[in-house]
């Protein structure tokens, strides 16, 4: 692919001249599937690659890679990230919330067009594309030091939200009996929560044993409670990169739920996360009342 | 005959002293209310309302002060927005909207109080019995999955 060349010249150039303490990036795993990486040397820069399988939210690893370590909290070296349009709107909503400065991060911006179905879990980089990518028009890193591709215009998206559509056509029995038979399955591994850039507590809300009022079973109703308030704790603040619902092993449309919301905050408060760095107007005050 | 269960979270400063007045008064209000005293509106966080729903709640209400009457200044301004973004969340996962009701009552609106409680109480009393928390009983319908099947049974191969 023509960008990885571009890439690797990058984080060469960045990680020979002391820039930046680290790249995360993608590679090719062993038997081809594209991989995170993080790159320490410039020697290993070459294994740095770009295409169309490409899907993984690497913002997930910023914060912990961003986080003063140690009893003395000594600042973390700098860190370059390669992003996606819809990963950079998450370096925002991380900003907005103070998780790490600009300056700590070096953000390498791809142009994208968006990434195949089932990448990730093989080795492919030609095909149909994702859902999420044939209804997204944005092709432009929102926030970048360095743009990798030629900045295009926001192309044309279907638009519709079909699965969303079909949903709220429902009744709400329907509804109810849809998301349970959806919770049902949930085994309660975390990886929705994990592969989440925005799911970043140092102690998750639903995995305290002494929470009061948050039952950690897997009792069906417990299992709505953590997917309903996981939803809810996203809201204005997901980016929709739907990481969430690749990684689940258990098929649970989470997707939908964050589209949902998505929406809302766009219908409620003319509000889409990650444009600029802004905190979610759900945690701040009445516009123009109060002070 | 079917009584709703309906919890109430009021704020201390105005809705419950609302309540208060409604009662010196001697208003009539459903006894259907069960009254949870909160500091503030802005302490209802919205695994509470779930909480209340799951444990066999059919409707609740959050009673709150007017916008720019609030205590702490600006607690409601956050209900404000909250509530509403829950009550859409909820109502997509399968709640009736009509069981969540978010509204403003100030410590001189013993009448408003009442009538409020009384709309919200016949209201939840027309929609009957939650299903919301009968989670086993509901009856089992196949609906079509919208995850893309034949991508995840790749799974972990590769």
């Amino acid at each position: 692919m023509p960008y990885t060349d571009e890439i690797q010249a990058k984080a060469r150039e960045l990680l020979s001249r002391g820039q930046t303490a680290c790249v995360i990036g993608y590679e090719a795993g062993p038997r081809g599937r594209v991989r995170p990486a993080f790159i320490y040397s410039p020697d290993d820069a070459g294994r740095l690659v770009w295409n169309r399988g490409c899907t993984h939210n690497l913002t997930t690893y910023l914060c912990q890679k961003l986080r003063p370590h140690g009893h003395n909290g000594s600042k973390p070296g700098r860190v370059a990230i390669v992003v996606k349009p819809c990963d950079s709107r998450a370096i925002n909503v991380l900003l907005a919330e103070n998780q790490f400065s600009r300056d700590q991060v070096y953000i390498i911006g791809v142009t994208c067009d968006g990434i195949v179905e089932g990448a990730g879990f093989k080795s492919i980089t030609e095909g149909p594309l994702q859902k999420r990518c044939q209804q997204c028009s944005e092709h432009v890193p929102v926030i970048y030091d360095v743009l990798i591709g030629q900045p295009a215009p926001s192309g044309k998206t279907s638009g519709e939200d079909k699965d969303l559509a079909r949903l709220e056509a429902m009744s709400p029995v329907e509804r109810a009996e849809f998301w349970l038979s959806q919770f049902d399955r949930c085994i309660r591994c975390y990886a929705c929560r994990q592969a989440c850039p925005m799911c970043n507590c140092p102690t998750c809300l639903y995995e305290r044993d002494d929470s009061l009022w948050v039952g950690a079973g897997i009792r069906v109703d417990e299992k709505r409670t953590f997917h309903l308030g996981r939803a809810y704790h996203l809201a204005g603040r997901c980016v929709g990169c739907d990481e969430c619902e690749r990684v689940c092993p258990m098929q649970i449309p989470i997707g939908l739920l964050n589209r949902k919301l998505a929406k809302e905050m766009q219908t409620m408060f003319g509000f889409r996360a990650g444009v600029a760095p802004v905190p979610s107007p759900i945690t701040t005050i009445l516009n123009g009342e109060g002070s | 005959m079917y009584e709703p269960k309906i919890i109430a979270f009021l704020c201390t400063w105005c809705s419950y002293t609302g309540a208060d007045l409604a009662g010196t008064s001697r208003l009539k209000t459903p006894w259907n209310v069960r009254a949870v005293r909160v500091p503030c509106s802005g302490r209802v966080s919205p695994e509470l309302v779930m909480r209340a729903f799951d444990q066999g709640a059919d409707g609740v209400l959050v009673l709150g002060c007017h916008i720019g009457e609030c205590h702490y200044d600006s607690g409601n301004h956050r209900t404000a927005k909250r509530i509403p973004v829950l009550h859409s969340l909820m109502t997509f996962a399968g709640l009736e909207p009509e069981r969540l009701r978010l509204d403003w009552v100030s410590a001189s609106e013993g009448d408003r109080f009442a009538r409020i409680v009384n709309e919200f109480t016949e209201a939840v009393r027309a929609l009957g019995p939650s299903q919301w928390r009968h989670v086993n009983s509901l009856p089992s319908v196949e609906l079509p999955n919208t995850a893309p099947q034949e991508v995840k049974e790749a799974g972990v191969g590769g």
